[in-house]
């Protein structure tokens, strides 16, 4: 598979280039040695200039959505067209519990997480049998199914209608009261939910096995001619990839005290996909760059017409044929030349 | 290192692609104490044999040991595990990574590639190694550049280095001269020689001078099957591999 | 289950097979030779329905719209793949797959602006409706066009390539295109013109279904997931595979839909597991390389 983006280096060379771009690519370095740091920042004083807290709280969680994507595209170049199903999985598996079964927000998040982690590892066995595009078509096809047992079995998910009753109302952590019903309460303790995930992540990024996904990437027959079992690697990276996507499911299901049977859509596995191409594949901020950037557009663009669709086959085409790179990664790739 | 049984053997191995044979009933024995060179002109079956050889495909026919055990169908991927390492014909190597990360990386793969939690800098051993290895092929200068920025001469020898990372026992080498100068050719050759001194090589060349040069043991291919095996002056005197090579100086 | 029931259903089966080999064996013949994988594929056939269901009220005769659709999505595939495909080559697999999947989208939302969200009618046209005895068992006369339509444009097909000299042309250049065109043949005006082919079987496809499967604008995308099935089982470039796939998976749909109604939609996927455990390549796989 062919990745037409650097990725977030840890050792970036600093050639004898002129004032201005050295200063620059000291900011890049800079930023990416704290960027979880930065990252959080940003989010957490995000709320202040955000139009409307739905929207803020939509960012986060399609943002960590898309930094699940990002693992397996953007630094394991897998393409997957069936994300949707990891997803909802994890949106299912904690809405399920809480509104079926009245459990506690916390346990229905872990279990949430660990049916998508397991969701993935399924699908992810079938998969990484293939490579490049037959990968992408049997995990579309995996993500159908998933959507179809989720369509009929009405008595579990609700069916069509979607899974009504995922509310969580006060949560009592750690002697602190959350009001979760105030939407400045839930933007944070999602937050804080998201910024535990994003540190989870950077770690792992920069792990060894953070390095392995990069080697598989960049050069699959030398990763194995090294050594590394190429398909358990990307059995891993996916596996890994379903827990923080399907934790953005779980904590979408919970926000909108419903889980709409859309989440499994596979719109919803285009809808990453393009989040993560707008932002810049193989960059840490990216994910959450194109999150924000595609939900202002669709919150704007649904104004003016219902046929949004076109617009986001538009953009994609424009995306693909001008800037691969996306946003944040166009901004990186220039300020590292 | 005198081992009097055969590091590397093959027995009858033969290699065909939808009707296409590229390989009949090869049998060879490789010995850890004299560096082989793989010789024989275009179409000859060097590459599906070194390929055959390093696990890049499974043989059609025929059987490949190593240090005894049986290795026909064993995954590429362990190969770096059980000693065996390899450099490419094209220069294969990973391009947007450091030359210290492409390395480091072929390194790790014997260490601690599972770690989730660790950050990479944290395995000193992992760092130092590699960078012993790239200060032996000579590039520990070039420690932060991207591959695309080396030159080709250096990129061969990083492709030593990253093979050299799994500490292999047998280190087989595609054409590990291909598309250099004279000076680089004769360096890479040094380089080559001073390897074997620790541990098993066999290359595969078309280069007959280089060959001749360093090699102990010459094995010969044509259309496929084996022509002949000796040592250099052997070779150089035998009437049916001269017929083969008319008019290529030896 | 009686020997005449068996066979109904067999029959069945082919009919529903007969779509997919046709839909699977574009998407074949485009990745075949221009190593792309056409995400837009199941709106082309959509294209195909629609163009059908407009010609069809424009002039009120079937086969005018059986002649004139496949040359007329055809004709909107080959423009798109000189504006929107042709400057991805070379730059690798993802970006036309991910291209060809915005084009899909727009695609989808531009005919639900234009004809609406709600479908159009299509009836079986007159002469084909009805039943014919085969011996046996009453089989649906469209079903058997269908059945016998799809032979004949693969047995049309099979001649065109590996019978005429253009067809040898297109075998040699998803070999190595790099040879034909040292060679002096126009490498681009070959991979236009199969792009064309395959789109304009595609719209041909969509076409043949209409009265079968309905006319909506969603039609193409269940199409087109049932298409990379029929291709991760036939294996990807081969089209022999899209063929015995097509009516592989089109045979067991119709057989699972009569023990277990339930699990039909599932059977296709359950099959795709097995082969992908079984030959992960597909039963014919052998990437890039026709026939």
């Amino acid at each position: 598979m062919n990745s037409p983006v650097d990725p977030a280096r840890l050792s970036i060379s600093v050639p004898a280039a002129a004032p201005v771009r050295t200063r620059l690519k000291g900011l890049v370095e800079i930023s990416t040695e704290h960027r979880v740091v930065l990252a959080l920042a940003f989010l957490v004083i995000f709320p202040w200039f955000a139009p409307y807290e739905a929207l803020a709280v939509n960012i986060l969680v399609f943002g960590l959505f898309a930094v699940g994507y990002n693992l397996i595209y953007g630094y394991t170049g897998m393409l997957s067209f069936g994300h949707a199903a990891l997803f909802g999985l994890g949106a299912y598996g904690a809405g399920i519990p809480i509104a079926k079964f009245g459990w506690h927000v916390l346990p229905a998040l872990g279990l949430g997480i660990l049916v998508a982690g397991a969701g993935a590892a399924m699908i992810g066995w079938f998969a990484t049998r293939t490579r490049g595009i037959y990968f992408a078509m049997v995990t579309l096809a995996a993500a159908q199914v998933v959507y179809y047992i989720a369509f009929q079995w009405v008595a579990m998910t609700g069916g069509e209608d979607g899974l009504r009753g995922v509310n969580v109302g006060v949560v009592n952590l750690l002697g602190l009261h959350l009001n979760l019903l105030d939407p400045r309460t839930k933007y944070y303790a999602i937050l804080l939910v998201v910024g535990l995930a994003l540190w989870a992540f950077s770690r792992i990024l920069q792990s060894p096995f953070g390095a392995v996904l990069e080697a598989v990437r960049e050069n699959e027959r030398r990763a194995a001619a090294c050594g590394y079992n190429v398909r358990r690697v990307r059995l891993l990276a996916f596996t890994l990839s379903g827990l923080f996507s399907g934790l953005a499911g779980a904590l979408y299901g919970i926000h909108l005290s419903v889980v709409p049977i859309e989440t499994l859509h596979y719109f919803t596995s285009a809808t990453v996909l393009m989040m993560t191409l707008l932002g810049g594949m193989g960059t840490f901020f990216g994910p959450f760059v194109g999150a924000f950037t595609y939900l202002l557009l669709a919150d704007v663009v649904t104004v003016i017409t219902v046929h949004w669709q076109l617009f986001v086959g538009g953009l994609f085409v424009f995306l693909i044929l001008f800037f691969p790179r996306g946003i944040w990664g166009s901004l990186m790739h220039w300020a590292e030349r | 290192m005198k081992n009097p049984a055969p590091i590397l053997r093959c027995e009858g191995v033969g290699k065909s692609f939808e009707g296409f044979t590229a390989l009949s009933d090869v049998t060879v024995d490789f010995f850890a104490d004299r560096l082989t060179s793989i010789i024989g002109p275009n179409g000859a079956g060097k590459s599906t044999f070194f390929n055959v050889l390093s696990g890049t495909y499974r043989p059609s026919v025929g059987t490949v040991h190593f240090e005894g055990k049986d290795i026909t169908n064993l995954e590429q991927s362990r190969f770096a595990h059980i000693g065996i390492a390899k450099s490419f014909q094209i220069t294969n190597l990973f391009p947007q990574l450091s030359v210290h990360e492409n390395v480091r990386v072929a390194v790790q793969a014997m260490h601690a590639r599972w770690s989730l939690w660790r950050p990479r800098a944290h395995f000193k051993e992992v760092v130092e190694k590699a960078d012993a290895l790239l200060a032996l092929v000579g590039l520990a200068d070039r420690r932060n550049e991207t591959t695309e920025n080396l030159a080709h001469g250096e990129q061969r020898a990083l492709e030593i280095a990253v093979a050299l990372a799994c500490a292999p026992r047998l280190l087989l080498l595609d054409e590990p001269t291909a598309g250099m100068s004279p000076e680089e050719a004769r360096d890479m050759m040094k380089l080559i020689a001073k390897l074997h001194e620790t541990r098993a090589v066999i290359v595969v060349e078309h280069r007959m001078k280089l060959v001749m040069g360093i090699s102990n043991h010459i094995v010969v291919l044509h259309h496929g099957r084996l022509l002949a095996e000796g040592s250099p002056d052997e070779i150089r005197t035998h009437d049916e591999v001269r017929r083969v090579y008319l008019g290529s100086a030896i | 289950m009686t020997f005449d029931l068996f066979l109904l259903q067999f029959f069945t089966g082919l009919a529903l097979g007969s779509i997919f080999v046709l839909v699977a064996l574009g998407l074949s013949l485009i990745f075949g030779l221009l190593t792309v994988v056409n995400f837009a594929h199941g709106q082309f056939y959509m294209l195909g329905a629609y163009a059908g269901a407009f010609v069809l009220a424009w002039t009120g005769s079937f086969w005018i719209a059986f002649l004139v659709v496949p040359l007329l999505v055809g004709a909107i595939g080959m423009l798109c793949e000189r504006v929107l495909v042709r400057p991805l080559y070379g730059r690798g697999i993802d970006y036309p797959l991910l291209l060809t999947f915005g084009l899909g989208l727009m695609l989808l939302d531009g005919v639900s602006m234009i004809a609406g969200t709600e479908g159009v009618p299509f009836d079986t046209p007159a002469g084909l409706t009805g039943a014919v005895n085969l011996g046996l068992f009453y089989f649906p006369k469209y079903r058997l066009f269908l059945i016998v339509v799809t032979a004949l444009l693969l047995i049309a097909l099979w001649l065109f390539l590996e019978k005429t000299s253009y067809g040898l042309i297109i075998r040699a250049g998803a070999l190595d295109s790099e040879i034909v065109q040292i060679l002096g043949v126009n490498i681009s005006r070959i991979w236009l013109v199969v792009f064309g082919i395959g789109i304009g079987i595609a719209g041909l496809a969509g076409l043949l279904a209409a009265p079968m499967r309905g006319v909506f604008p969603e039609m193409g995308i269940p199409v087109l997931v049932e298409a990379f099935v029929v291709t991760v089982v036939g294996g990807m470039g081969s089209l022999v595979g899209a063929v015995v796939a097509g009516l592989l998976v089109g045979v067991t749909y119709s057989f699972t839909a009569f023990y277990f109604p339930q699990m039909a939609q599932l059977s296709m996927f359950i099959l795709m597991g097995v082969v992908l455990v079984l030959c992960p390549r597909g039963l014919f796989g052998r990437a890039g390389v026709l026939g």
